[in-house]
């Protein structure tokens, strides 16, 4: 900024240059060149995010197919079969509880998680990449890997460890409530670490000076983690829960390698209905009424919670 | 001025984004032939390792043409290679035509009709319907695949049996010795549309006329009235406690593993199987079965006839000659042994006889006569709604959430839906 501010662009007359040096922060022409560099990422928002979701919101009053360009106008008769077909929604109910799940189990284990990563303690390194190491392979790997340890069978790995003390064999994935559980676990499990880290990005902002005059006043360090840390660390809170919550609610790969969406329809998800019913099934107009609800439903909800955190983020900062 | 120029913007953002398409669909679709030489484009659903062989003996053949292969594996990913490619009029000359596509490519008229050609006479006529309708074929599938029960020999001699009894009440007996004898008998994974079932629909429909799903799907029958003896006689075995309903949390390949690991007594499965079971336990004595058989029927097999080569009908006039050329190329016995040497396939062309392993060869005769089902490749619509929904259905059926009957009436509420 500086620079082009002081280095008159070639052609421009001496009258002109010092127009240029006399208003720092531009005028017109800085506006347009700042506004240039916006360009970019104006173009993969349109592309990437505009026009397809103009083209499902336009699929999604078709019978479009995905093998033939011409698809006939069938205005809302796509949402019309969504709203009652009860196998079109089976997912809604574990989306919105994997949704809301992870992202409170995460939010409460990440932040004691972070404040201990941030301790100087010998090894600390070592254990902040153990315990990022979970979200660098992808979901639908880990999901495979997880299929074996939580077989149902006397040889699964879990069933086996709790053999060797007289337990089990326990119906891990066969049983819905446990199939639930065992979903909701192995995303907490996978995506905490990584939360951790951001939350000890945060954390490393807060001045000490805050703790130490704390200390002199004479807090405890739980007045300290609620008094100084946790009111500090909302806008990482905010971050964080938005992050979760979005993934959460478009989760699709960890339900689908580890129980394929069952027992039934228990772990079935909105995503595994859009892919497998719509996409899978050459049904594009279904699928793009389901993904349009889906949405205007994920952006509610994300907007919902956008605006309670940033309330309670106002609150104590 | 700004409302001006917005105009302006989204014109020129249309122009680009219609500059990036354009330049994005790549093939012209106009070339290929040159020198007399016609180039024949070709998606391929075999492993380019083994298809690249079978290419290079047809150049050989004919010099005349040349085949342009592209290869995308089996299935979810072929099948949207394709499907982009049909969508964005850059179809191949020759392609796959399988049960998840094959609604859509014939309704979408992509295909080219083969009857009466020569090189379909050789063909079991079960896999050229499989890919057809109103008598019209669109695929040359020139082999099948069968699913059915493979046993531990050495555990059921245990209990005084040297191979999977042929009816289901004496199946359940042996099981019950079986889970007496401390062994684990059965073990199945309904990750997919269970063997059994698809076994029993189907020796029931080869003995209907007009065919069970040709009834169900003009209305004439339902599900609930087809399906529901089926379904009750499948969930005896986990009312009568012989198979764990757990199943409903396991996948094919665990399944093997406890067979291959010799913990299970018998289980589902396919030709796939045999080679993982020898390599991971090579000591192993097993063999393959059709799945009993209910109400004196015969014992059947699951399985189905492979994707067919299906010609591309928007393709030009001397690329789709140069496609029955390779079409008919593929059906002669020479090609066909090339062929079936390099992927173990059992193939169906009455001209050469292929070699199996011993363990696998009880279920060729059903293969080679085309005596296979699959509900999923003989539904007439909606074939992965419904599946995804059977699937999903029977699982709760075995975990005792719903009745036999309830699961044959989701189905009917389900195609009524579609």
């Amino acid at each position: 900024m500086t620079t082009l501010a002081t280095r008159p662009t070639a052609g421009l007359r001496p009258s002109d240059a010092r127009t240029w040096l006399s208003r720092p922060s531009g005028g017109w022409r800085q506006s347009a060149v700042n506004k240039a560099f916006l360009l970019p990422a104006i173009a993969v928002f349109v592309f990437l995010f505009v026009i397809p979701l103009a083209q499902t919101f336009w699929w999604s009053l078709t019978d479009f197919t995905g093998y033939s360009p011409e698809a006939a106008f069938v205005g809302l008769a796509n949402y019309r079969v969504i709203l009652t077909d009860p196998s079109m929604l089976a997912g809604l109910a574990f989306t919105l509880l994997f949704g809301v799940g992870t992202t409170l189990l995460i939010t409460l284990l990440a932040i004691p998680l972070a404040v201990q990563l941030n301790k100087a303690f010998r090894g600390r390194n070592l254990v902040r990449s153990i315990w990022f190491f979970p979200a660098i392979p992808s979901m639908a790997i880990l999901g495979l890997v997880w299929r074996y340890i939580l077989s149902p069978l006397d040889s699964g790995a879990l069933n086996t460890v709790l053999g060797t003390f007289g337990l089990g064999p326990v119906s891990w994935l066969s049983d819905p409530t446990l199939a639930r559980i065992s979903v909701i676990v192995v995303g907490v499990w996978a995506a905490t670490g990584w939360h951790a880290v951001l939350y000890t990005a945060y954390l490393q902002s807060i001045p000490q000076d805050y703790y130490e005059v704390a200390r002199i006043d004479g807090a405890t360090p739980r007045q300290q983690f609620f008094g100084i840390t946790l009111p500090l660390l909302t806008p990482a809170i905010v971050i964080s829960t938005f992050l979760l919550m979005t993934g959460g609610l478009k989760v699709f790969d960890l339900p689908y390698t580890l129980t394929t969406g069952g027992p039934g329809f228990s772990t079935y998800t909105i995503t595994q209905s859009i892919v497998v019913s719509g996409v899978g099934q050459g049904r594009y107009g279904l699928a793009s009424a389901l993904a349009v609800m889906f949405t205007v439903a994920v952006a509610a909800l994300s907007f919902g919670q956008l605006w309670l955190t940033r309330l309670v983020e106002k609150r104590f900062t | 001025m700004k409302r001006r120029s917005r105009p302006t913007a989204l014109a020129a953002l249309a122009a680009a984004a219609a500059l990036a398409l354009t330049a994005c669909s790549g093939d012209s679709g106009d070339g290929g032939d040159s020198g007399g030489t016609t180039t024949l484009t070709f998606l391929s659903w075999t492993g380019e390792e083994q298809m690249e062989q079978v290419i290079d003996a047809f150049e050989e053949d004919h010099p005349d043409i040349d085949v342009e292969a592209s290869y995308s594996p089996p299935v979810a990913e072929y099948i949207q290679a394709l499907q982009t490619r049909v969508l964005s009029g850059t179809a191949p000359d020759v392609f796959l035509i399988a049960a998840e596509n094959k609604t859509n490519l014939i309704n979408g008229e992509h295909v080219l009709d083969l009857s009466g050609e020569d090189f379909v006479e050789n063909v079991e006529p079960f896999n050229l319907e499989t890919y057809g309708r109103d008598g019209k074929y669109y695929g040359l599938s020139l082999s099948s695949w069968a699913a059915g029960y493979l046993y531990n020999k050495e555990l059921l001699a245990q209990v005084g049996y040297d191979a999977v009894p042929e009816t289901w009440d004496e199946f359940l007996e042996m099981c019950a010795k079986l889970q007496d004898a401390g062994i684990t008998p059965f073990l199945e994974s309904v990750d997919q549309m269970p063997t059994t079932v698809s076994a029993w629909v189907g020796a029931k429909n080869a003995e209907m006329e007009p065919s069970l799903d040709d009834q169900i799907f003009s209305g004439e029958s339902t599900f609930a009235e087809q399906w529901t003896p089926e379904l009750e006689e499948y969930n005896r075995i986990f009312e009568e406690g012989l198979m764990s309903p757990d199943v409903v949390g396991l996948d094919g390949d665990q399944v093997r593993d406890e067979f291959a690991n010799g913990r299970v007594a018998v289980i589902n499965g396919g030709p796939w199987f045999i080679g993982a079971l020898k390599e991971a336990n090579p000591d192993l004595d097993f063999s393959f079965s059709l799945v009993p058989a209910i109400d004196g029927g015969e014992p059947f097999a699951a399985g189905a006839a492979s994707p067919g080569y299906a010609i591309n009908s928007k393709a030009d006039e001397d690329k789709q000659e140069a496609a029955k050329t390779f079409l008919r190329w593929l059906a002669t016995p020479e090609a066909v042994e090339l062929f079936q040497s390099l992927t173990n396939d059992v193939t169906v062309t009455s001209d050469f006889e292929p070699p199996v392993d011993p363990t696998f060869e009880p279920m060729v005769p059903s293969i080679r006569e085309g005596q296979l089902y699959l509900p999923m490749i003989a539904w007439q619509r909606a074939e992965d709604v419904l599946n995804v929904e059977a699937v999903a259905q029977i699982q709760r059926m075995i975990r005792g959430e719903v009745e036999p009957e309830q699961v044959a009436e989701a189905l009917d509420t389900k195609l009524a839906a579609s």
